[in-house]
């Protein structure tokens, strides 16, 4: 659920950047700063306080940890060593997991995105489709990995099939390798791709392609020219958010691999739970440099949303 | 959030002329393959959790591992933990979105600001920090499990948050104490009796959203090592992987019906709003 929760990404950059600074700005403008009473700062204190006090602290103390030296010193030397040859490795595996789920999970979420779009048939099982599509698109965790284990396991169910079809083919197949985490984690990718694709392709408009139709465009011109160009901030913004999904995402890799996959958060969660005893700092650099990735992907995807927001809310 | 896709999908799907018969085809095709691919998995671990060579249908394996002695408190805690969290939620993050809209609107685009920043803070990196200061300042807070209900409230915090700030937004907050102060309720009257019981679909929403976010909660319980119900999945899934199985199935439809339950209780109100607007024009 931790990864579900991650999952929950897609909502809440879109909403706050659409409904755009200015216009709240415009709106509020007699609430400047400046008439704010000592009354109504100390009715809002309780939730900064809380705030402060677990998120925003904790996080700044890491990240000064990551800037120190053994002996507290401010030293570049913990973050250097994170990145350095013991932990490349990590880096490059969750990268192409990472790289992986995304781009596999946004061809296929984009393909169910435009059957959601454009589907004639009965209203219940677009609905039904759509439904489960948010369901699936936050069932990452433990609880997801066991599913798997029953599904593609040495015992699973659809192993049995796969084997008695063609014995021998599920011989080299793992799924606590590496490509069994990708299948699992394609299992929120992929609907979480849809889910945030919807709204985008909801807003191309059919009269755009009767529009180029009358002027001559074939099918292929019309999605080469208009639909893609159109949709291309949302698809790239969508893919970074599925990379960062996957490259936050603790619980289910460990349930399935336990130790054996070297993946970032995997390791920081050997370093924390103190199964290794290193330099202390050395969490706390690994944590930067993931946020650091994380907030890059984020950041970029914010930009692009808003380009595409501008477009589509005409 | 559940219902919200289903929205550009109604509005659209009447849209569509072009394609016919052979876009109708592909999109089925997709939707069949889509639903097994979602359905799967929960059916192998329920045929998986409640079968046993020899035996047929058995629910032996879940028994087996309720009966394991860490079963019991390991749910009971995670159960407590879900209350604790889901009431401190409540508590802080409704009196805080009321005042908030009502007497410093500057300041509540700071924290719906804050409410989602942990979407960007992987959970991870989340306990890293936590353990770095509380290590230092209070290490008996970090080694009681009860201090999970504060981070669990950090973590739900950017869907709760929404869901309760969404309520608040639809009421005209200003009217309705303008409204009530001139038949002579009070500030607390107000909020108690006119406030709060309009709000009690966008709180059970954020009630439920917690719910399911906290029953599944592995990364913290575990990366601070307290023994939660996940936690005790993950131990036991070796010796008893049937059981694990069904256990995991269980948890998860009880999840989707929480979820379910958050969409359709949304659209009711929705359908009681238009309704009662209708008796209004009439």
């Amino acid at each position: 659920m931790t990864a579900a929760v991650d999952a929950l990404t897609p909502d809440t950059p879109d909403a706050p950047d659409s409904t755009g600074p200015e216009p709240a700005e415009k709106k509020s403008s007699r609430f400047t700063f400046r008439t704010l009473t000592s009354g109504s700062v100390l009715g809002a204190l309780p939730f900064f306080a809380f705030v402060a006090a677990f998120l925003i602290i904790p996080i700044i103390a890491n990240l000064i940890r990551a800037f120190q030296d053994p002996a507290g010193r401010f030293s570049v030397a913990t973050m250097a060593e994170a990145v350095g040859p013991t932990y490349r490795q990590a880096f490059w595996l969750t990268t192409q997991l990472s790289l992986l789920t995304a781009v596999i999970g946004g061809v296929l979420g984009v393909i169910l995105a435009w059957a959601l779009v454009s589907a004639d048939g009965p209203r219940w099982l677009t609905s039904l489709v759509s439904s489960f599509s948010a369901l699936a698109s936050q069932s990452g965790g433990v609880q997801l990995a066991f599913a798997f284990f029953a599904m593609l396991g040495t015992q699973g169910m659809v192993t049995g099939w796969i084997e008695s079809i063609a014995p021998g083919a599920m011989a080299e197949f793992s799924i606590t390798g590496f490509l069994g985490v990708t299948i699992v984690y394609l299992y929120f990718q992929v609907p979480l791709m849809a889910i945030l694709m919807l709204p985008a392709m909801g807003g191309v408009k059919k009269a755009w392609y009767e529009a180029a139709a009358s002027l001559g465009a074939s099918r292929f011109q019309y999605l080469r020219d208009v639909a893609v160009p159109v949709l291309w901030p949302s698809i790239i913004g969508s893919l970074l958010l599925l990379f960062a999904n996957a490259f936050a995402a603790y619980a289910t890799a460990y349930a399935l691999a336990g130790g054996s996959l070297n993946l970032v958060p995997i390791v920081i969660g050997f370093l924390i739970s103190g199964n290794v005893l290193l330099n202390p700092g050395l969490a706390a650099a690994l944590v930067t440099w993931m946020m650091i990735i994380i907030l890059a992907a984020m950041g970029i995807r914010f930009l692009l949303t808003r380009k595409s927001d501008q477009w589509l809310s005409n | 959030m559940i219902d919200r896709p289903n929205a550009p999908t109604v509005s659209t799907r009447t849209s569509r002329s072009s394609g016919g018969r052979g876009g109708n085809a592909a999109t089925t095709a997709i939707f069949v393959v889509a639903l097994i691919f979602f359905f799967l998995p929960w059916i192998a671990a329920a045929v998986f959790g409640f079968t046993r060579p020899g035996e047929g249908i058995t629910a032996a394996p879940l028994l087996e591992s309720l009966q394991n002695p860490k079963a019991l408190p390991a749910i009971r805690d995670t159960l407590l933990l879900t209350l604790a969290s889901t009431l401190l939620m409540l508590a802080l993050l409704v009196p805080t979105n009321i005042f908030l809209n009502l007497r410093a609107p500057q300041l509540a685009k700071v924290a719906e600001m804050l409410s989602v920043l942990p979407l960007v803070i992987p959970a991870v990196a989340l306990v890293s920090g936590v353990s770095q200061f509380y290590r230092a300042v209070a290490p008996a807070f970090i080694n009681s499990l009860w201090s999970l209900v504060p981070l669990y409230v950090i973590l739900s915090m950017p869907l709760c948050y929404r869901a309760i700030d969404a309520g608040v937004k639809a009421l005209d907050l200003r009217t309705l104490f303008a409204a009530s102060s001139s038949l002579g309720a009070g500030t607390w009257t107000t909020l108690l009796r006119v406030v709060l019981p309009n709000l009690r679909v966008a709180m059970l929403s954020a009630a439920l959203l917690s719910v399911a976010m906290c029953l599944a909660e592995y990364a913290m319980a575990s990366l601070l090592l307290h023994y939660t119900f996940p936690v005790f999945l993950v131990e036991v899934s070796n010796n008893n992987p049937r059981g694990i199985a069904a256990l995991s199935f269980i948890t998860i439809i009880i999840t989707w019906l929480l979820l379910v339950a958050i969409s359709a209780m949304s659209r009711a109100d929705r359908a009681t709003d238009t309704a009662t607007d209708k008796v209004r024009k009439n």
